[in-house]
């Protein structure tokens, strides 16, 4: 039998055994402490990010990418942060470190360079539908959706083997995956990677779409970026950009697409736009810098 | 009278209600004739269909561009569809994603 009889496992044993291998790096939590500090200057904030030489590299790229479109006018991290905003540099700061922590997971069990262009590819549509829907700080729904699955790599990263299993059952019987781990490990990816983004003290507003982005509908906080997470997810698939640990189609909460406010022919103008610059962040962010 | 959407909306076309962009602004009257410069600024203000008058039926499956084969695309479609078992086809949304992902397998050759 592939399988032990009953999971055994809950959230919270994950997170714990999680938070020995992975933590975030130490200037998030400076940046955030200085950016809720009232008295803080834009040149504090700029010193903290510039003393990561990477950071600054990818974060002015990312700043002239076609995201923003500011085309090689932002030369500073001051004028980032001017031109961007505060919270908005600070989520992409997160974006921008996050890719680093996971090192270690085998290749044989998951491609680290697909399951980053299907996280990003999530971001960057989940960013454009936000932007078509005019909402402010989209950035924040960039790294809610290039965060989306962070949960999977945890879970590959304790439970390897099980890992393993699950992705040889789904494709064998032809499952979803997140069904498989309800099933064999008592959650799914959704909840655990929520789970960590809250023990790292990331803003609910990004932990809480990452925990419901297959179940908007049990999201009570943040239910419109739940909605939208969700949903750049399945275009994800549909488009297969970049692969997870999923093979299909997630199935469609018809609520969180009523919610969104789209037609369906508007996807195919907000892809138009979105999909050039998928690679182009990729490329700035898969940059070891 | 009938919603067209944005990419099938012609020039001459009569508007059978107003036109509102997403904000609720309104953007052109009931009764104009649509010319080029009204298609413009719809799709600047993000309108993403119009009622038409004199129209009854709608067919609003958007045309494809000129070097897309219908046959090719219907292949593409069909090799996709697997990968949509849980999710069905039922939902517009679904059924347009489809649709544009076939659009995309035959345009860039992945098929």
């Amino acid at each position: 039998m592939a399988f032990a009889d009953a999971p055994t496992y809950t959230v919270q044993w994950l997170i714990d055994r999680t938070s020995t291998v992975y933590s975030l790096p130490l200037f998030y939590d400076r940046l955030n402490e200085a950016i809720n500090h009232p008295r803080t200057s834009v040149d504090d904030i700029g010193k903290i990010i510039t003393e990561d030489q990477g950071l600054t590299a990818r974060l002015l790229r990312l700043a002239n990418s076609p995201m923003f479109g500011y085309f090689g006018k932002v030369d500073s991290i001051s004028k980032a942060v001017t031109i961007i905003g505060t919270q908005q540099l600070r989520d992409l700061a997160l974006a921008a470190s996050v890719m680093g922590i996971f090192k270690g997971i085998p290749e044989e069990l998951m491609s680290m360079a697909t399951f980053w262009r299907h996280s990003i590819a999530c971001g960057i549509i989940a960013r454009a539908l936000a932007t078509w829907r005019r909402e402010t700080n989209v950035e924040r729904f960039f790294v809610a959706g290039m965060l989306h699955d962070i949960g999977q790599l945890i879970m590959a990263t304790v439970l390897g083997e099980l890992v393993r299993k699950m992705i040889e059952e789904t494709q064998t019987e032809e499952l979803l995956y997140f069904d498989v781990e309800l099933k064999r490990v008592g959650f799914d990816h959704a909840e655990a990677g929520g789970a960590l983004l809250k023990d790292w003290k990331i803003p609910a507003n990004i932990a809480d779409p990452v925990a419901f982005h297959h179940r908007p509908a049990r999201a009570e906080q943040f239910p419109l970026e739940a909605s939208l997470i969700h949903i750049a997810d399945i275009i994800c698939q549909a488009f297969e950009l970049g692969q997870s640990c999923e093979r299909f189609v997630p199935p469609l909460d018809g609520a969180a697409w009523d919610r969104l406010g789209m037609t369906p022919h508007q996807l195919g103008a907000v892809m138009k736009q979105a999909e050039p610059q998928i690679e182009e962040t990729f490329a700035i962010l898969t940059d070891a810098a | 009278m009938g919603l067209v959407a944005l990419d099938n909306l012609g020039i001459g076309m009569v508007l059978a209600s107003d036109v509102l962009d997403r904000n609720g602004r309104m953007l052109l009257g009931a009764g104009a004739e649509l010319n080029q410069k009204h298609l413009t600024i719809f799709r600047t203000w993000g309108v993403a269909e119009a009622d038409i008058a004199g129209i009854d039926y709608v067919d609003n499956e958007l045309p494809l561009p000129a070097e897309i084969d219908p046959v090719a695309l219907v292949a593409a479609e069909e090799a996709l569809l697997p990968h949509f078992k849980h999710s069905g086809t039922e939902h517009p949304a679904l059924r347009e994603l489809l649709r544009l992902a076939a659009i995309r397998k035959v345009l860039h050759g992945l098929c």
